[in-house]
């Protein structure tokens, strides 16, 4: 059973470092008017998704939301979104 | 003077006649406080994400303009009385312009949207045609590509180790 666990134990949930896709690509711009960028940021749900998941960093994190909440409230993006069926 | 740029949403189901009437009547105001008009970038129809006064379909228009606060409280103002306009946003995007730089990058604006309109009048008919369609598409195909990478990904991690 415990062949195949070799390096085990607390790294076992090693994971690969995140990087910022903002950071990446520096032509990708920041803009509450470009819906379709943002929405990778959103779940189905609308709500706009940790940077401990996405990988962003501090600063693109911090324009990101603000550029979501103004297209929120020029409905370009849902408050809430749609629930899953 | 500061740089400005507010986004609109008018009523979608307007006349020609009176979407024009009230565009004028916004160049009007800011034209009569001193502002200077950087780009009227007309969207057009869009699809609302949420429901604006029982309506799902509003008339986007994003306005980019130079001018001192006394004409945002004064454009905002008239955007509240009127009943056309069902949402507003205004932006703060430069402070400290000068009035000769703003009049300028005016002319330069104009001088592109001239040069744009004579280059491809056709193409971009058919760039917009293109981006509805995608904008269609794209709702379905967020919702199931991310749980897809998020799992890809997750596996041939564990592997390597």
């Amino acid at each position: 059973m415990y062949k195949g666990q070799r390096g085990g134990g607390k790294n076992r949930f090693y994971q690969r470092r995140k990087i910022c896709r903002f950071c990446v690509d520096s032509t990708m711009e920041l803009d509450y008017k470009n819906p379709k960028a943002l929405k990778q940021f959103i779940t189905e749900r609308g709500k706009i998704i940790p940077r401990r998941i996405t990988g962003t960093c501090a600063k693109h994190q911090r324009k990101l939301t603000v550029a979501i909440k103004q297209a929120r409230q020029i409905a370009l993006l849902p408050f809430v979104g749609r629930p899953l069926n | 003077m500061r740089k400005y740029e507010t986004v609109f949403i008018s009523d979608p189901d307007l006349s020609d006649q009176a979407r024009e009437e009230l565009f004028e009547r916004v160049r009007n105001i800011i034209g009569r406080e001193n502002g200077i008009i950087l780009n009227f970038d007309d969207w057009g129809v869009k699809k609302l994400s949420y429901e604006i006064k029982k309506k799902l379909r509003g008339h986007y228009v994003c306005l980019t303009y130079g001018g001192t606060g006394a004409l945002v409280t004064e454009l905002e103002r008239n955007f509240r009385l009127s009943d056309l306009i069902m949402k507003f946003m205004t932006i703060l995007i430069t402070e400290n312009v000068t009035e000769e730089s703003l009049k300028q990058e005016a002319e330069e604006v104009q001088k592109a949207a001239k040069e744009a309109a004579e280059t491809a009048p056709e193409e971009e008919d058919d760039a917009e045609e293109k981006t509805d369609t995608d904008e269609n598409n794209a709702d379905d195909q967020d919702d199931a590509q991310q749980p897809e990478s998020e799992e890809t990904s997750e596996p041939a991690e564990e592997s390597k180790e």
